[in-house]
């Protein structure tokens, strides 16, 4: 089992890593959105909060784009399909692709904070940066369950424009680029009921030494598990099970 | 490799599957002993690539099982003893063949050995390019090579000539014999008809999803024993009814199940005939026949 899984997350990076056009802007662009407009924003607090919120939303671009985008294409190809005939636990290439997305998501976080830490000047508590990972870490299980659901039901075709019709909306609705005091009654009204509001209040939590709410950790494992129902509910549609043959008993 | 010869390398019963509005495949059965090769035959959208997905244990058939070598198609035993080519050579372009094949092989657990599958396919000048800029028949090398690096018992290939060259058809089918020699059993999809007299042994014809012909080539061929005879005949002559012959080009051609009669038959009118050729059916005209039954005694 870990021998096939070496050789498959091995596979799974080398792919990766040898398209820069694609892991490059995924590690990039939350940092870069970070320097923009978070570093620059006030300081203190707030940049630390606004830290935490561009580390949510490099999760998210991970999870929406290196498993919805890239599962919805996979899916299509015959080598997929031909990797399905292999030896091995058929969940070996989404375990590896799991672990693949662990490191892009610490890659794309780890430049986040760096960039906070030099244009913010940001400093915290050892226990803190270690809830933020922690919360980085349950948003990460969350967006790839999310993409994973995305990419059952995309096509090849439809997964980037479903993706970002999804992603983009979803950063904006969490609170991840305008902090939810400065959003509208009505858009605070929904906010509080997404995913992506959940991943940020667990991150903001951490910054300001606050605990995790309950009410947060349940709704981001609500979404969590919807996603992997619904990921499951499209599989079945294209693996219906066995029947008897009507007119034949037995085989 | 080698097998009793009553084991069976995959059997499949009542298959049937059906996608939406469309019955792909009505009802396929399969009795392939080990060491064989089957060649599935059959029209366009005959079925072939859902029956061959379902004996993979790619599709979930709605009723029937696929057992391979006793083992539900598709289980982890079952995949432990296949190998498998990729119907359409997409590979990751950022990848090499010697990754690839590298791949393969640690998923079998085998290491992979470049000196007898690199001479085999062809891949020594491509082996570490990128896949990127490939042609399709380079890409389709690949494929074949990837089907074999496993060591597999059953090999399962779909369409694998297509697209290359006849040097590389050549090359395939002496790979394609020595594993079925060498007691591997191979089962293969094509509509190149030289191909599966080449290699296979037995055929399944599927029309419409359903068996409609099923059995050893050499079994076939003694239970119709047509014979196709060509002659040559002077200018202005005429071959005499009795000989059914239809012209073919400068000559002439007739087709008897009983070769000896008719050309005793020949030599007892004093018929003219020169150049004479003695051919049995080929595998694609043979079925023609028996499918329509036009053969003649």
């Amino acid at each position: 089992m870990i021998r096939h899984l070496t050789t498959e997350t091995t596979l799974t990076l080398r792919i990766l890593f040898r398209q820069p056009g694609f892991w490059i802007p995924t590690v990039l662009f939350p940092a870069m959105l970070y320097a923009f407009f978070g570093a620059n924003s006030g300081g203190g607090t707030w940049a630390a909060n606004a830290m935490a919120s561009f580390a949510i939303y490099a999760v998210l671009g991970v999870g929406f784009f290196q498993f919805g985008v890239s599962v919805a294409q996979d899916r299509a190809t015959a080598f997929a399909r031909w990797q399905r005939s292999l030896p091995g636990h058929a969940a070996l290439p989404w375990v590896a692709r799991i672990m693949v997305s662990v490191l892009v998501v610490t890659m794309a976080v780890a430049l986040v904070v760096a960039v906070a830490r030099a244009m913010a000047d940001i400093t915290l508590p050892a226990l803190a940066w270690a809830r933020l990972g922690a919360a980085c870490l349950m948003a990460s299980v969350a967006a790839t369950v999310m993409g994973i659901a995305l990419g059952h039901l995309a096509s090849a075709r439809t997964a980037v424009p479903l993706a970002n019709l999804v992603y983009l909306p979803l950063a904006y609705l969490g609170g991840l680029w305008v902090p939810p005091m400065l959003m509208p009654e009505a858009i605070n009204a929904l906010s509080v009921w997404m995913p992506t509001r959940a991943m940020g209040e667990l991150a903001w939590a951490a910054i300001e030494g606050r605990p995790f709410a309950p009410r947060d950790l349940g709704l981001l494992a609500a979404w969590t598990l919807a996603a992997a129902a619904l990921t499951r509910a499209t599989q079945m549609h294209h693996h219906r099970p066995r029947l008897p043959h009507p007119n034949r008993a037995g085989g | 490799m080698t097998q009793p010869p009553q084991t069976l390398a995959l059997k499949a019963r009542n298959l049937a599957k059906r996608f939406g509005p469309v019955q792909a495949v009505t009802r396929i059965d399969i009795d392939l002993p080990a060491g064989q090769a089957l060649g599935l035959l059959g029209p366009n959208g005959a079925g072939k690539s859902t029956t061959l997905a379902m004996l993979m244990g790619l599709a979930a058939p709605d009723t029937g099982q696929v057992l391979v070598f006793g083992h539900p198609a598709g289980s982890a035993r079952a995949r432990r003893i296949t190998g498998a080519t990729p119907q359409a050579a997409d590979f990751p372009d950022q990848l090499t063949p010697r990754e690839i094949l590298t791949y393969a092989a640690a998923r079998y657990g085998v290491p992979l050995r470049p000196d007898d599958i690199v001479p085999q396919f062809g891949l020594g000048a491509l082996i570490d390019r990128r896949l990127a800029g490939f042609s399709g028949g380079e890409m389709r090398r690949v494929a074949l090579a990837l089907a074999f690096v496993g060591r597999p018992r059953l090999v399962f290939l779909d369409e694998p000539t297509t697209g290359l060259d006849s040097a590389a058809q050549d090359g395939f089918r002496t790979v394609a014999q020595n594993y079925v020699t060498q007691g591997g059993t191979l089962i293969l999809t094509s509509h190149h008809w030289p191909e599966i007299e080449a290699i296979c042994t037995a055929i399944t014809l599927i029309d419409r999803g359903e068996t409609v012909l099923s059995g050893r080539i050499d079994t076939i061929r003694a239970q119709t024993r047509i014979t196709r005879i060509g002659f040559a005949l002077p200018q202005d002559t005429t071959p005499p009814d009795w000989l059914a012959a239809t012209p073919d080009g400068t000559r002439w051609q007739s087709e008897s199940t009983d070769s000896d009669a008719l050309l005793r038959r020949m030599v007892a009118e004093a018929l003219p005939f020169r150049d004479l050729t003695l051919q049995p059916l080929d595998l694609k005209d043979l079925i023609h026949r028996l499918r329509h039954k036009e053969a003649r005694p």
